[in-house]
Protein backbone atom coordinates (compact mmCIF):
# COMPACT_ATOMS: atom_id res chain seq x y z
CA UNK A 1 0.00 0.00 0.00
CA UNK A 2 3.13 1.87 -0.24
CA UNK A 3 4.10 1.86 -3.29
CA UNK A 4 2.78 5.42 -4.90
CA UNK A 5 5.33 8.26 -4.31
CA UNK A 6 2.55 10.61 -4.95
CA UNK A 7 -0.43 10.83 -2.29
CA UNK A 8 -1.21 14.36 -2.32
CA UNK A 9 -0.63 16.52 0.66
CA UNK A 10 -3.97 17.39 1.37
CA UNK A 11 -5.23 13.77 1.90
CA UNK A 12 -2.63 13.37 4.49
CA UNK A 13 -4.86 15.86 6.88
CA UNK A 14 -1.80 18.19 7.53
CA UNK A 15 0.12 20.74 5.39
CA UNK A 16 3.30 20.97 6.92
CA UNK A 17 6.07 18.73 5.88
CA UNK A 18 9.74 18.74 6.60
CA UNK A 19 12.28 18.06 3.96
CA UNK A 20 14.71 16.10 5.43
CA UNK A 21 18.33 15.16 3.85
CA UNK A 22 18.87 13.41 0.73
CA UNK A 23 19.97 9.66 1.28
CA UNK A 24 22.96 7.93 0.20
CA UNK A 25 22.37 6.01 -3.24
CA UNK A 26 22.45 7.58 -6.63
CA UNK A 27 19.13 9.48 -7.69
CA UNK A 28 19.33 7.14 -11.25
CA UNK A 29 18.80 3.97 -8.64
CA UNK A 30 16.24 5.98 -7.14
CA UNK A 31 13.94 7.16 -9.56
CA UNK A 32 14.29 4.54 -11.73
CA UNK A 33 10.62 3.19 -12.57
CA UNK A 34 9.81 -0.25 -12.44
CA UNK A 35 6.55 -0.50 -13.81
CA UNK A 36 8.07 -0.70 -17.14
CA UNK A 37 8.94 -3.58 -19.56
CA UNK A 38 12.19 -5.29 -19.00
CA UNK A 39 14.41 -8.38 -20.30
CA UNK A 40 12.85 -11.19 -17.76
CA UNK A 41 9.35 -9.96 -18.91
CA UNK A 42 8.04 -12.60 -20.95
CA UNK A 43 5.39 -12.33 -24.11
CA UNK A 44 2.73 -12.94 -22.22
CA UNK A 45 3.67 -10.43 -20.28
CA UNK A 46 4.69 -7.77 -22.62
CA UNK A 47 1.17 -8.39 -24.76
CA UNK A 48 -1.16 -7.89 -21.58
CA UNK A 49 1.04 -4.70 -20.55
CA UNK A 50 0.12 -2.91 -24.11
CA UNK A 51 -3.44 -4.00 -23.88
CA UNK A 52 -3.36 -1.93 -20.60
CA UNK A 53 -1.52 0.81 -22.15
CA UNK A 54 -4.26 0.96 -25.16
CA UNK A 55 -6.87 1.08 -22.50
CA UNK A 56 -5.12 4.28 -20.76
CA UNK A 57 -4.97 6.06 -24.43
CA UNK A 58 -8.40 7.23 -23.64
CA UNK A 59 -7.68 8.77 -20.06
CA UNK A 60 -9.54 6.29 -18.25
CA UNK A 61 -6.63 4.38 -17.39
CA UNK A 62 -3.53 5.11 -15.95
CA UNK A 63 -0.33 3.10 -15.44
CA UNK A 64 1.23 4.24 -12.00
CA UNK A 65 4.48 3.72 -11.74
CA UNK A 66 6.50 2.29 -9.12
CA UNK A 67 10.15 2.91 -7.31
CA UNK A 68 12.27 0.13 -5.46
CA UNK A 69 12.79 3.14 -2.20
CA UNK A 70 10.24 5.05 -1.08
CA UNK A 71 11.33 8.43 -1.05
CA UNK A 72 12.90 10.72 1.59
CA UNK A 73 9.82 13.06 1.27
CA UNK A 74 7.42 10.28 1.93
CA UNK A 75 9.25 9.22 4.94
CA UNK A 76 8.59 12.11 6.58
CA UNK A 77 4.87 12.33 5.83
CA UNK A 78 4.51 9.18 7.08
CA UNK A 79 6.30 9.87 10.28
CA UNK A 80 3.40 11.87 11.36
CA UNK A 81 0.85 8.77 11.70
CA UNK A 82 3.74 7.07 13.81
CA UNK A 83 4.86 9.94 16.53
CA UNK A 84 5.63 6.66 18.81
CA UNK A 85 7.50 4.80 16.28
CA UNK A 86 11.52 4.46 17.02
CA UNK A 87 13.90 5.38 14.93
CA UNK A 88 15.40 2.88 13.34
CA UNK A 89 19.04 2.01 12.90
CA UNK A 90 19.90 4.68 10.31
CA UNK A 91 22.50 2.15 8.34
CA UNK A 92 19.27 -0.28 8.10
CA UNK A 93 16.98 2.42 7.14
CA UNK A 94 19.07 3.20 4.04
CA UNK A 95 18.99 0.04 2.68
CA UNK A 96 15.22 -0.14 3.05
CA UNK A 97 13.58 -1.52 0.17
CA UNK A 98 9.81 -1.64 -0.83
CA UNK A 99 9.16 -5.25 -0.31
CA UNK A 100 7.75 -6.27 -3.34
CA UNK A 101 10.46 -4.62 -5.57
CA UNK A 102 13.68 -5.81 -3.23
CA UNK A 103 14.52 -8.34 -5.32
CA UNK A 104 16.50 -8.59 -8.54
CA UNK A 105 15.01 -8.31 -12.08
CA UNK A 106 13.29 -11.50 -13.06
CA UNK A 107 13.57 -13.13 -9.46
CA UNK A 108 10.52 -11.99 -7.74
CA UNK A 109 7.53 -9.89 -8.43
CA UNK A 110 7.66 -8.07 -11.88
CA UNK A 111 4.51 -6.50 -12.14
CA UNK A 112 2.92 -3.27 -13.01
CA UNK A 113 -0.28 -1.24 -12.11
CA UNK A 114 -3.25 0.72 -13.76
CA UNK A 115 -5.71 2.54 -12.34
CA UNK A 116 -9.31 4.13 -13.56
CA UNK A 117 -10.58 7.11 -11.00
CA UNK A 118 -13.45 6.93 -12.71
CA UNK A 119 -14.37 3.42 -11.81
CA UNK A 120 -12.28 3.24 -8.76
CA UNK A 121 -10.57 0.38 -9.89
CA UNK A 122 -6.62 -0.88 -9.58
CA UNK A 123 -5.05 -3.59 -12.37
CA UNK A 124 -2.22 -4.95 -11.40
CA UNK A 125 -0.41 -7.40 -14.00
CA UNK A 126 1.92 -10.04 -12.29
CA UNK A 127 4.56 -12.31 -13.56
CA UNK A 128 6.04 -14.31 -10.83
CA UNK A 129 9.34 -15.63 -10.68
CA UNK A 130 11.62 -18.32 -9.36
CA UNK A 131 12.15 -17.26 -6.03
CA UNK A 132 8.30 -16.70 -5.30
CA UNK A 133 8.08 -20.53 -5.32
CA UNK A 134 5.69 -22.40 -2.68
CA UNK A 135 4.81 -25.86 -3.52
CA UNK A 136 7.81 -27.09 -6.14
CA UNK A 137 6.70 -25.38 -9.67
CA UNK A 138 3.40 -22.94 -8.42
CA UNK A 139 3.39 -19.37 -6.70
CA UNK A 140 3.75 -19.55 -2.80
CA UNK A 141 0.58 -18.35 -1.01
CA UNK A 142 2.28 -15.92 0.62
CA UNK A 143 3.76 -14.12 -2.55
CA UNK A 144 0.15 -13.86 -3.88
CA UNK A 145 -0.97 -12.70 -0.39
CA UNK A 146 1.52 -9.35 -0.85
CA UNK A 147 0.19 -8.92 -4.00
CA UNK A 148 -3.09 -8.97 -3.72
CA UNK A 149 -2.42 -6.67 -0.29
CA UNK A 150 -0.14 -4.14 -2.14
CA UNK A 151 -2.99 -3.62 -5.25
CA UNK A 152 -5.85 -3.36 -2.75
CA UNK A 153 -3.72 -1.25 -0.70
CA UNK A 154 -3.15 0.80 -3.54
CA UNK A 155 -6.85 0.98 -4.39
CA UNK A 156 -7.50 2.31 -1.02
CA UNK A 157 -4.54 4.82 -0.86
CA UNK A 158 -5.41 6.16 -4.31
CA UNK A 159 -8.99 6.80 -2.77
CA UNK A 160 -8.69 7.74 0.40
CA UNK A 161 -4.80 8.73 1.32
CA UNK A 162 -2.98 7.58 3.80
CA UNK A 163 -4.58 3.83 4.93
CA UNK A 164 -3.58 0.55 7.12
CA UNK A 165 -4.50 -2.83 5.84
CA UNK A 166 -7.01 -3.58 8.70
CA UNK A 167 -8.31 -7.27 7.42
CA UNK A 168 -7.18 -9.49 4.03
CA UNK A 169 -9.38 -12.77 3.34
CA UNK A 170 -7.94 -14.51 0.68
CA UNK A 171 -10.30 -17.57 -1.02
CA UNK A 172 -7.42 -19.77 -3.34
CA UNK A 173 -9.03 -21.59 -5.36
CA UNK A 174 -6.47 -22.85 -8.28
CA UNK A 175 -2.34 -22.30 -7.19
CA UNK A 176 -0.62 -20.30 -10.11
CA UNK A 177 2.46 -21.95 -11.95
CA UNK A 178 5.45 -20.29 -11.19
CA UNK A 179 6.23 -17.76 -14.00
CA UNK A 180 3.39 -17.40 -15.24
CA UNK A 181 1.45 -14.33 -15.96
CA UNK A 182 -2.16 -13.26 -13.85
CA UNK A 183 -3.93 -10.02 -13.18
CA UNK A 184 -5.20 -8.67 -10.05
CA UNK A 185 -8.41 -6.71 -10.71
CA UNK A 186 -9.76 -4.62 -7.61
CA UNK A 187 -12.38 -2.17 -6.93
CA UNK A 188 -13.55 -0.03 -3.69
CA UNK A 189 -16.89 -1.26 -2.91
CA UNK A 190 -17.50 0.88 -0.47
CA UNK A 191 -16.65 3.68 1.92
CA UNK A 192 -18.16 4.19 5.20
CA UNK A 193 -16.25 6.88 7.22
CA UNK A 194 -12.75 6.04 7.95
CA UNK A 195 -13.37 2.20 6.62
CA UNK A 196 -12.77 1.40 2.56
CA UNK A 197 -13.40 -1.86 1.79
CA UNK A 198 -11.69 -3.08 -1.29
CA UNK A 199 -11.99 -7.02 -3.60
CA UNK A 200 -10.32 -8.46 -5.99
CA UNK A 201 -9.75 -11.05 -8.29
CA UNK A 202 -6.66 -13.11 -9.57
CA UNK A 203 -6.82 -14.50 -12.91
CA UNK A 204 -5.50 -15.90 -16.07
CA UNK A 205 -4.90 -13.10 -18.67
CA UNK A 206 -7.73 -15.19 -21.23
CA UNK A 207 -9.64 -14.44 -18.48
CA UNK A 208 -10.52 -18.28 -18.21
CA UNK A 209 -9.17 -19.36 -15.12
CA UNK A 210 -9.48 -17.60 -11.68
CA UNK A 211 -6.75 -18.38 -9.04
CA UNK A 212 -8.21 -16.43 -6.31
CA UNK A 213 -10.67 -13.65 -4.64
CA UNK A 214 -9.95 -11.40 -2.02
CA UNK A 215 -12.06 -8.81 0.18
CA UNK A 216 -9.85 -6.32 2.41
CA UNK A 217 -10.70 -3.68 4.77
CA UNK A 218 -8.69 -0.46 4.81
CA UNK A 219 -8.57 1.95 8.07
CA UNK A 220 -7.94 5.83 7.03
CA UNK A 221 -5.18 6.68 9.39
CA UNK A 222 -5.28 9.72 11.66
CA UNK A 223 -2.55 12.22 12.18
CA UNK A 224 -3.79 12.70 15.49
CA UNK A 225 -3.79 9.34 17.17
CA UNK A 226 -0.75 7.47 17.27
CA UNK A 227 -2.33 3.99 16.04
CA UNK A 228 -5.44 3.58 13.44
CA UNK B 1 3.21 -43.30 13.46
CA UNK B 2 2.45 -41.63 10.29
CA UNK B 3 2.97 -38.17 12.11
CA UNK B 4 6.55 -38.98 13.38
CA UNK B 5 7.57 -40.71 9.59
CA UNK B 6 6.59 -37.16 8.50
CA UNK B 7 8.48 -35.08 10.60
CA UNK B 8 11.60 -37.58 10.42
CA UNK B 9 10.97 -37.62 7.00
CA UNK B 10 11.07 -33.73 7.07
CA UNK B 11 13.90 -33.21 9.08
CA UNK B 12 16.76 -35.02 8.00
CA UNK B 13 19.66 -36.26 10.61
CA UNK B 14 22.13 -35.82 7.86
CA UNK B 15 21.87 -33.60 4.89
CA UNK B 16 24.24 -31.44 2.83
CA UNK B 17 21.80 -28.84 2.39
CA UNK B 18 21.89 -25.48 3.98
CA UNK B 19 19.33 -24.82 6.56
CA UNK B 20 18.50 -21.14 6.93
CA UNK B 21 16.66 -21.67 10.14
CA UNK B 22 19.84 -20.87 12.68
CA UNK B 23 21.17 -17.98 14.63
CA UNK B 24 22.90 -15.69 11.99
CA UNK B 25 25.26 -12.51 12.93
CA UNK B 26 21.69 -10.19 11.93
CA UNK B 27 19.81 -11.72 14.02
CA UNK B 28 18.71 -9.52 17.24
CA UNK B 29 19.43 -10.28 20.98
CA UNK B 30 15.57 -11.03 21.36
CA UNK B 31 15.75 -13.76 18.77
CA UNK B 32 18.38 -15.52 19.88
CA UNK B 33 17.45 -15.49 23.39
CA UNK B 34 14.04 -17.00 22.39
CA UNK B 35 15.87 -19.30 20.01
CA UNK B 36 17.66 -20.73 23.01
CA UNK B 37 14.43 -20.73 24.97
CA UNK B 38 12.99 -23.10 22.54
CA UNK B 39 16.08 -24.87 21.83
CA UNK B 40 16.33 -25.75 25.33
CA UNK B 41 12.17 -26.85 24.99
CA UNK B 42 13.65 -29.39 22.21
CA UNK B 43 14.90 -31.73 24.21
CA UNK B 44 13.07 -32.35 27.33
CA UNK B 45 9.38 -30.78 26.20
CA UNK B 46 8.73 -32.81 22.62
CA UNK B 47 9.42 -29.71 20.63
CA UNK B 48 11.29 -30.23 17.10
CA UNK B 49 13.25 -27.31 15.38
CA UNK B 50 12.23 -27.24 11.83
CA UNK B 51 15.12 -27.26 8.75
CA UNK B 52 14.38 -24.74 6.20
CA UNK B 53 15.93 -25.43 3.03
CA UNK B 54 16.24 -23.34 -0.18
CA UNK B 55 13.23 -24.95 -2.03
CA UNK B 56 10.39 -27.06 -1.05
CA UNK B 57 11.46 -29.13 -2.84
CA UNK B 58 14.09 -30.06 -0.90
CA UNK B 59 11.95 -30.94 2.06
CA UNK B 60 10.07 -33.67 -0.03
CA UNK B 61 12.76 -35.84 -1.43
CA UNK B 62 11.98 -38.64 -2.67
CA UNK B 63 8.42 -37.62 -2.73
CA UNK B 64 6.27 -35.83 -5.39
CA UNK B 65 2.96 -34.18 -6.25
CA UNK B 66 0.50 -36.59 -7.40
CA UNK B 67 -0.45 -36.78 -11.61
CA UNK B 68 -1.67 -33.69 -12.98
CA UNK B 69 0.66 -30.95 -10.42
CA UNK B 70 4.00 -32.41 -10.88
CA UNK B 71 6.06 -29.83 -13.22
CA UNK B 72 7.83 -31.61 -15.53
CA UNK B 73 10.66 -29.17 -15.11
CA UNK B 74 11.40 -27.82 -11.69
CA UNK B 75 14.41 -25.77 -11.96
CA UNK B 76 17.36 -26.08 -9.09
CA UNK B 77 17.27 -22.14 -8.89
CA UNK B 78 13.94 -21.96 -8.27
CA UNK B 79 13.63 -20.33 -4.10
CA UNK B 80 11.01 -21.00 -1.61
CA UNK B 81 9.50 -17.00 -1.37
CA UNK B 82 10.13 -16.86 2.14
CA UNK B 83 14.44 -17.36 1.29
CA UNK B 84 13.98 -15.01 -1.41
CA UNK B 85 16.24 -12.31 0.16
CA UNK B 86 19.93 -13.99 0.59
CA UNK B 87 21.64 -11.36 2.08
CA UNK B 88 21.47 -12.20 6.04
CA UNK B 89 19.22 -10.18 8.25
CA UNK B 90 18.04 -8.27 5.06
CA UNK B 91 14.53 -9.85 4.55
CA UNK B 92 13.52 -13.35 6.58
CA UNK B 93 14.77 -14.27 9.62
CA UNK B 94 12.62 -17.07 11.02
CA UNK B 95 12.36 -20.25 12.48
CA UNK B 96 9.73 -22.78 12.94
CA UNK B 97 9.17 -25.18 16.42
CA UNK B 98 6.51 -27.56 15.76
CA UNK B 99 4.93 -29.98 18.26
CA UNK B 100 3.73 -32.87 16.64
CA UNK B 101 1.59 -33.90 19.65
CA UNK B 102 -0.06 -30.81 20.63
CA UNK B 103 -0.10 -30.07 16.43
CA UNK B 104 1.03 -26.05 17.72
CA UNK B 105 3.69 -24.12 15.91
CA UNK B 106 5.64 -21.30 17.18
CA UNK B 107 7.82 -19.31 14.47
CA UNK B 108 9.97 -16.72 15.56
CA UNK B 109 10.24 -14.11 12.94
CA UNK B 110 12.88 -11.01 12.54
CA UNK B 111 11.60 -8.61 9.57
CA UNK B 112 14.64 -7.08 7.64
CA UNK B 113 14.31 -3.61 5.54
CA UNK B 114 14.06 -5.46 2.25
CA UNK B 115 10.30 -6.02 3.67
CA UNK B 116 9.77 -2.80 3.72
CA UNK B 117 5.99 -1.28 3.62
CA UNK B 118 5.46 2.10 5.60
CA UNK B 119 8.72 3.29 6.24
CA UNK B 120 10.35 1.36 9.21
CA UNK B 121 7.75 -1.24 9.29
CA UNK B 122 7.39 -4.80 7.82
CA UNK B 123 5.10 -4.79 4.60
CA UNK B 124 1.71 -5.78 5.64
CA UNK B 125 2.14 -9.17 2.88
CA UNK B 126 5.60 -10.32 4.41
CA UNK B 127 3.73 -11.11 7.66
CA UNK B 128 1.27 -12.48 5.64
CA UNK B 129 3.45 -14.74 3.57
CA UNK B 130 4.95 -15.85 6.77
CA UNK B 131 1.54 -16.95 8.08
CA UNK B 132 1.06 -18.77 5.26
CA UNK B 133 4.70 -20.47 5.61
CA UNK B 134 3.92 -21.19 9.03
CA UNK B 135 0.39 -22.36 8.34
CA UNK B 136 2.02 -24.27 5.78
CA UNK B 137 4.16 -26.33 6.95
CA UNK B 138 2.48 -27.01 10.68
CA UNK B 139 -0.60 -28.42 8.10
CA UNK B 140 1.99 -30.83 6.45
CA UNK B 141 3.35 -32.11 9.47
CA UNK B 142 0.04 -32.23 11.66
CA UNK B 143 -1.95 -33.83 8.76
CA UNK B 144 -0.40 -33.06 5.34
CA UNK B 145 -2.24 -30.24 4.25
CA UNK B 146 -1.00 -29.08 1.01
CA UNK B 147 -2.44 -26.57 -0.73
CA UNK B 148 -3.75 -22.91 1.11
CA UNK B 149 -7.43 -22.91 0.45
CA UNK B 150 -8.06 -19.97 2.51
CA UNK B 151 -6.23 -16.81 4.38
CA UNK B 152 -8.20 -14.31 6.67
CA UNK B 153 -5.62 -12.04 8.62
CA UNK B 154 -7.07 -8.54 10.94
CA UNK B 155 -3.97 -6.40 11.31
CA UNK B 156 -3.75 -4.63 14.28
CA UNK B 157 -0.60 -3.15 14.91
CA UNK B 158 2.49 -2.68 12.39
CA UNK B 159 6.18 -4.72 13.46
CA UNK B 160 9.08 -2.45 13.61
CA UNK B 161 12.01 -3.55 11.13
CA UNK B 162 14.44 -5.33 12.88
CA UNK B 163 12.61 -6.62 16.22
CA UNK B 164 11.08 -10.06 16.56
CA UNK B 165 7.46 -11.10 16.47
CA UNK B 166 6.05 -14.44 17.60
CA UNK B 167 3.79 -16.67 15.65
CA UNK B 168 1.57 -18.86 17.53
CA UNK B 169 -0.14 -21.44 15.61
CA UNK B 170 -2.56 -23.99 16.24
CA UNK B 171 -4.27 -26.62 14.94
CA UNK B 172 -8.16 -26.28 15.51
CA UNK B 173 -9.92 -29.16 13.88
CA UNK B 174 -9.02 -31.89 10.73
CA UNK B 175 -12.56 -32.36 8.74
CA UNK B 176 -13.11 -33.15 5.51
CA UNK B 177 -9.60 -33.60 4.23
CA UNK B 178 -8.98 -29.54 5.19
CA UNK B 179 -7.22 -28.60 8.03
CA UNK B 180 -8.15 -25.45 10.07
CA UNK B 181 -5.95 -23.37 12.21
CA UNK B 182 -5.11 -20.06 13.84
CA UNK B 183 -2.13 -17.61 14.37
CA UNK B 184 -1.45 -15.10 16.78
CA UNK B 185 1.42 -12.85 16.12
CA UNK B 186 2.36 -10.70 18.98
CA UNK B 187 5.69 -8.77 20.45
CA UNK B 188 7.99 -10.87 22.83
CA UNK B 189 6.21 -9.24 25.87
CA UNK B 190 3.06 -9.80 24.41
CA UNK B 191 2.25 -6.26 25.12
CA UNK B 192 1.57 -5.54 21.31
CA UNK B 193 -0.55 -8.17 19.22
CA UNK B 194 0.10 -7.65 15.51
CA UNK B 195 -1.95 -9.90 14.03
CA UNK B 196 -4.89 -12.81 14.22
CA UNK B 197 -5.19 -14.98 11.11
CA UNK B 198 -7.10 -18.61 10.83
CA UNK B 199 -5.71 -20.56 7.46
CA UNK B 200 -7.60 -23.42 5.98
CA UNK B 201 -5.12 -26.33 3.99
CA UNK B 202 -6.19 -28.88 2.14
CA UNK B 203 -4.94 -32.34 2.64
CA UNK B 204 -3.44 -34.09 -0.40
CA UNK B 205 -1.26 -36.89 -0.16
CA UNK B 206 2.74 -36.64 -1.74
CA UNK B 207 3.45 -39.90 -3.70
CA UNK B 208 6.56 -41.79 -3.38
CA UNK B 209 9.10 -41.29 -6.80
CA UNK B 210 9.51 -44.23 -8.24
CA UNK B 211 12.90 -45.94 -8.06
CA UNK B 212 14.40 -45.48 -11.74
Amino acid sequence: AWDLCTIPLDALGTGVVAWPSARSYSSEVVHMDHSLPNPSWSKDMRLIFDQFMKKSEDGSWKRLPSYKFTSSKRLEEVKIFFPDAKPVKEESLSQARLFPRSLEEGLGFEYAMFHNHVENRTACILQGGPYLQGIPGFLHGGAIATMIDSTVGMCAVLTGGAVMTANLNINFRRPIPLCSVVVINSQLDKIEGRKLFVSCNVQSVDEKTLYSEATSLFVKLDPKKSSP
Amino acid sequence: SSADSLVSRFCPEKTDLKDYALPNASWCPDMLNLYQEFLEKTKTDGWVKLPSFKSNRDHIQGLKLPFGLAVASDKSDWRIFTRCIQEEGQGYEYVIFFHPSKKKSICLFQPGPYLEGPPGFAHGGSLAALMDETFSKTAYLAGEGLFTVSLNIRFKNLIPVGSVAILNVDVEKIEDQKLYMSCIAQSRDQQTVYAKSSGVFLQLQLEEESSQ
